[in-house]
């Protein structure tokens, strides 16, 4: 290939990557709201209260930090926070289609998923959804 | 969960970016150069040798730790003590397997360019970029996605810890 297109394809190249980034970038920290019909039961995760469900793993950078995030938010909102490590429940994993770490699900008293948000969450927007949740219960 | 050795996150993102540019750098000689006739000829091309360079840094890291990968390193000496503390420490775990996936990928390439594959090489190096690009630019953890994988498929399980 001669240098010119060589260097049009590693500029496209570049270009590409940084059209993903910027996708999934866009994509972290979004809260779905979901409106299960069915309430979970969990094994091991006992739900007396609006719960915050985080599937962790050992290779993930931002799962601490969503961890102190989380804490933090469930001390404020007089909630729980449980934190599982999908090597330790591949079969939870499986069951929720965990496709990234970290993953939160927001259950409330009666078991329902209310919110799934897919990896490092936003603080203000998790602590805005958790407010309307306990309004609406 | 376990919490093994930490490290500067900013460190690990400095060691990404320079990989990535190595790696950018290897895409460009490997569209220049093309396949080579002879396994000889290939096996002295410029994209071939950076990329056997970059794979050996890459298994390196992956066994030592990303705490040894050179360019860690040099981030330590010379570009941390000018910085402020970091406000928080990373696990060094994600990071030194995102380096094993590297040194997969790019040993791939490698074997392939030897063998004569068309393009083997370029592919090999562009698909190694953009996860050390997605790394540095974006903090998104290529190696965390690839372990989850494993674990889903069934391949890694680990039992709970009391």
């Amino acid at each position: 290939m001669d240098p010119l297109a060589a260097l049009a394809t590693v500029v496209a190249l570049v270009a590409a990557a940084t059209v993903l980034g910027f996708a999934w970038r866009s994509r972290q920290g979004r809260i779905r709201r979901l409106h299960g019909a069915d309430a979970v039961s969990i094994d091991g995760v006992e739900l007396t209260s609006t719960t915050l469900l985080q599937f962790s793993s050992e290779y993930c950078a931002p799962c601490r930090a969503t961890a102190r995030v989380l804490d933090e938010l469930a001390q404020e909102h007089g909630i729980a926070h449980v934190e599982l490590d999908v090597a330790e429940r591949p079969e939870l994993a499986a069951r929720f289609g965990i496709l990234q770490t970290p993953t939160t699900l927001v259950l409330d008293d009666s078991g329902h998923v209310r919110a799934r948000i897919g990896g490092a969450v936003r603080r203000e927007q998790l602590s805005a959804e958790l407010t309307r949740i306990s309004v609406a219960a | 969960m376990s919490r093994p050795a930490q490290i500067d996150p900013r460190g690990a993102r400095f060691t990404a970016a320079i990989t990535a540019v190595l790696l950018l750098v290897d895409v460009g000689l490997g569209l220049v150069g093309g396949v080579a006739a002879t396994l000889a000829e290939r096996a002295v091309q410029p994209a071939f040798l950076l990329l056997v360079v970059l794979a050996a840094i890459f298994v390196w890291s992956a066994a030592a730790g990303v705490a040894r990968n050179p360019w860690s390193v040099v981030f330590r000496r010379l570009v941390r003590p000018r910085l402020k503390p970091p406000a928080e420490l990373e696990d060094a775990a994600p990071p030194t397997f995102a380096q094993g996936v590297g040194a997969f990928v790019t040993l791939v390439g490698v074997a392939l360019h030897l063998a004569g594959v068309p393009y083997a090489l370029v592919i090999a190096a562009a698909a190694a970029f953009v996860a050390a690009f997605l790394n540095a630019a974006f903090g998104y953890c290529l190696g965390c996605q690839i372990y989850l994988l494993l674990v889903r498929t069934g391949l890694i399980r680990r039992t709970a810890a009391v």
